[in-house]
């Protein structure tokens, strides 16, 4: 195959029409690279926003209102409560981990001062005795401080056989001796136990960044699409150059 | 202008045509799916979940659902599908030769709802009669 009849690669490369092409091939990589630095984007912007500080605690009444369950927002917030123990209305609960050891809570029932009842975890021990020991000495300061937590679903009769394991606020309402019509949705978990208990372990909320993977996924894609934009008009430049000179080979043969 | 498989590439171009019609079928499906989904969720604002606590399917608005988002994986599941069907556009295009436009056409086949069905059979026939015109060119080159 003589040269002359056989155009190199950069000789049909070079022609007007495929440095047009070589533009487009360019500017569909560019609108993919965009499309790929917006999906970056959105996989940091659409993963769940960095809460605000958890551990400062701000008073309960301009959180949340009663009556309403526990947003997004409250959930694990550090919170002060001005209000006083309801005497006598103690729930005890099994089955509470502590470090990783089973024992029970002792749940009091707060009235608060804005006139709301409020479930209080006030302390936990390994045995169902202490807990209930705890009872007779309990005392709260005048101003709670602890961590907001929702309400769990309450337990099913049929399938826990009596045992009261869970921290649900429709469950205590019934429990309580008296209730003043509007309770709040979740609990409090008290920071400091009370005489007698432990403190029950509470950790703040997680707030890692997580990013939304299938965004990151997207973004990758992209880059190999413009990638592969890049590589067409490569492809397309070489099959002109490999049918000329299979024209130029027959025109040959011809001869 | 050479066109039409070289004979070396008959065999894979037979490999990939088993492929294609298979992706073009089960692609087809998908695009159909994907255009049931996209009327629920733009058009009544309800996605499909499934497992949830509405029953085994539900529609379901795309806030509330707990079970599994059968909506967006119809989504993802129809994206890597349509992955798989212009690969075997692609090779068809590289094997068989045919024009930079009609490999465009074919790629249709996955966004254009029930194109895929048709280009099932019609592409494979096209394909064939290709490979038919080639092989008969090898024989008349030999014969000569």
């Amino acid at each position: 195959m003589s040269t002359s009849l056989s155009p190199g690669f950069w000789a049909v490369a070079r022609r007007p029409r495929w440095i047009g092409a070589l533009l487009l091939a360019l500017a569909i990589a560019a609108g993919f690279s965009a499309l790929g630095q917006w999906q970056l984007a959105r996989s940091v912007a659409s993963a769940p926003v960095d809460r605000a500080d958890t551990e400062t605690p701000i008073a309960l009444t301009s959180l949340a209102e009663p009556g309403k369950a526990v947003t997004d927002t409250q959930l694990g917030r550090m919170v002060t409560v001005d209000g006083t123990l309801v005497v006598g209305d103690y729930v005890v609960l099994s089955n509470r981990l502590n470090a990783g050891t089973t024992g029970f809570w002792l749940v009091g029932h707060v009235s608060t001062d804005g006139g709301a009842d409020l479930a209080v975890a006030l302390g936990w021990a390994p045995t169902r005795a202490q807990a209930v020991a705890a009872e007779g000495s309990a005392t709260i300061a005048s101003q709670l401080i602890g961590r907001y937590l929702p309400s769990e679903p309450p337990d099913q009769p049929d399938v826990d056989k009596g045992v009261q394991s869970a921290a649900s606020i429709p469950a205590f309402i019934n429990q309580w001796s008296h209730f003043g019509g509007s309770a709040y949705g979740g609990y409090l978990v008290a920071t400091a136990p009370v005489a007698g208990l432990d403190a029950i372990d509470s950790p703040a909320p997680s707030q890692e960044v997580s990013l939304n993977w299938l965004n990151v996924f997207y973004a990758a894609e992209w880059a190999i699409f413009a990638g592969f934009a890049i590589y067409l008009w490569y492809r397309l430049v070489k099959d002109v150059v490999e049918m000329e000179r299979e024209d130029g080979a027959q025109t040959a043969t011809v001869e | 202008m050479p066109s039409g498989p070289r004979p070396a590439d008959v065999p894979r171009v037979r490999n990939v045509l088993r492929v294609f019609r298979v992706s073009a079928i089960v692609t087809g499906v998908f695009l159909l799916l994907l255009c049931v989904m996209m009327v629920l969720r733009y058009g009544l604002l309800v996605d499909i979940e499934l497992n949830g606590p509405f029953g085994f399917l539900a529609l379901t608005p795309r806030a509330q659902i707990t079970g599994v988002d059968l909506s967006t994986a119809i989504l993802i599941v129809h994206g890597w599908l349509y992955v798989v069907y212009l690969g075997c556009d692609f090779l068809l295009w590289r094997f068989v030769r045919f024009s930079f436009g009609r490999f465009l056409f074919f790629a249709l086949g996955g966004i254009v709802p029930f194109l895929s069905f048709y280009f099932e059979f019609r592409i494979p026939a096209y394909v064939n009669d290709k490979v038919a015109q080639a092989e008969s060119r090898v024989a008349v080159g030999a014969a000569a």
